[in-house]
């Protein structure tokens, strides 16, 4: 699930742990109620600072995400459907940016990309 | 106790070589990485603070300690690797262990035995007789037995191979996430440190050019391509560190400390366009500050 945490990406370490979480939570592989790894164990595993691991567990936790336990651990809460929906459609929206700025750089205009992302879709559900 | 480490004004001579007002802050609970060049001055930087050489002048603290005034206290505290291995090769490295223990107040035997039987290190076997690796990993282990609130590191992992180097880095964060300790480590190899520093300094030529947080470290630098007539940068809200014509694009390459996107302005202002911005991972940031220090000192 931590597969290419990658540390020389320009995005931070913690939001990038953070956004898998996320992304789980959001596809159901964490139920309401599940820990998530103790601090020290992601760390090692890892193999970052467990300052990084915290920051992300507490921006989760802002988020309604996850609870911090004190001296327990970090428990995936009862997430609103509407809520599960809503970070569905923020990574969606970011994987677009994404291709936009990629599409972008290689002077691929909006038209053409729209035109791929219809014939790619088409394919994928044939 | 806000900084772990504190120097003010931190200078030192030994022939052609200078260590020249270097201050740094290393937040306590840190895990600080040390970046610079081979002779930058790292390792002549933490023999100071150790009491190992003797500074030209300037102020130091460890753990809120004057050093030199205070040194034993601070030393107390603190578990070091140096760069090169100081364990005898006689002894086996049971009896290593018992020996550097027995200088360490906080000495943890069983944690220590422990870390050993994690590291596969054979009891028996003398100290003479380890692999490169087997040393690392002993040396390591040596200091981490203390249960220091400070770990010294000096380039612990150089010449490790990437097995030995994860059991060794994994052992130091397990042991930072326990017990909340800073670790200040020197290091060339800029990647490794990537991952799991927070703070990082960039010293070159006996001068510390760069203390940062890591995120502001990286997040500040860009690599911005220009088209058309770039304007003098003397009045820009950044600051150059450099800019070049690559040759591979039309255009020029500009790489800019303190970016942020609503400076585009600057250049569309000047009549030029941007073409793109990217972003550089630690080492990238590192060469380019360096080239740019290098650049301002001549």
């Amino acid at each position: 699930m931590f597969e290419g945490v990658d540390a020389r990406s320009p995005v931070p370490l913690y939001e990038q742990i953070a956004a898998r979480i996320r992304v789980a939570v959001a596809a159901r592989e964490f139920a309401e109620g599940d820990a998530l790894p103790s601090v020290r164990q992601l760390a090692a595993s890892l193999r970052v600072n467990p300052a990084t691991v915290v920051q992300a567990y507490r921006d989760l936790e802002r988020e309604g995400f996850v609870e911090m336990r004190h001296g327990a651990g970090t428990f995936v809460r009862a997430l609103p459907e509407s809520k599960r929906t809503e970070e569905r459609t923020r990574q969606a929206r970011r994987l677009v940016r994404d291709l936009i700025a990629e599409a972008a750089r290689m002077g691929i205009g909006v038209d053409a990309l729209a035109e791929a992302l219809r014939a790619e879709l088409e394919q994928a559900h044939a | 106790m806000r900084n772990a480490i504190e120097t003010r004004g931190l200078s030192y001579r030994a022939g052609s070589f200078e260590l020249r007002d270097v201050e740094l802050s290393v937040p306590a609970g840190s895990i600080y990485g040390f970046l610079g060049p081979n002779g930058a001055g790292k390792t002549t930087t933490i023999r100071l603070l150790l009491g190992m050489a003797r500074p030209a002048g300037g102020a130091i603290r460890l753990l809120g300690h004057e050093v030199p005034a205070e040194l034993p206290a601070a030393l107390a505290r603190i578990g070091y690797v140096p760069e090169r291995p100081h364990v005898y090769g006689a002894l086996t490295v049971a009896e290593a262990m018992r020996y550097h223990g027995a200088f360490w107040p906080d000495w943890d035997g069983a944690w220590a035995d422990s870390l050993r039987r994690r590291f596969d290190l054979p009891a028996d076997r003398r100290v003479s007789r380890l692999s490169k690796g087997e040393t690392g990993k002993l040396l390591i282990l040596l200091a981490l037995g203390q249960r220091p609130e400070l770990l010294v590191l000096d380039e612990p992992t150089d010449g490790l191979d990437p097995m030995v180097r994860r059991d060794v880095l994994t052992a130091v964060l397990d042991y930072v996430a326990e017990t909340g300790a800073t670790v200040f480590i020197s290091s060339h190899l800029v990647h490794e440190l990537e991952r799991i520093c927070d703070w990082v300094g960039v010293i070159d030529h006996g001068r510390l050019v760069a203390e940062l947080p890591i995120d502001a470290f990286k997040s500040g630098v860009k690599r911005i391509r220009l088209a058309g007539a770039p304007p003098e940068p003397s009045d820009a809200p950044f600051t150059v560190l450099s800019r070049f014509d690559d040759g591979l694009a039309t255009g020029e390459t500009w790489v800019v400390r303190g970016w942020q996107d609503p400076m585009r302005q600057y250049f569309t202002g000047a009549g030029a366009t941007v073409r793109d911005v990217v972003d550089l991972d630690l080492e990238e940031v590192f060469v380019e500050l360096l080239r740019s220090s290098r650049h301002a000192v001549r």
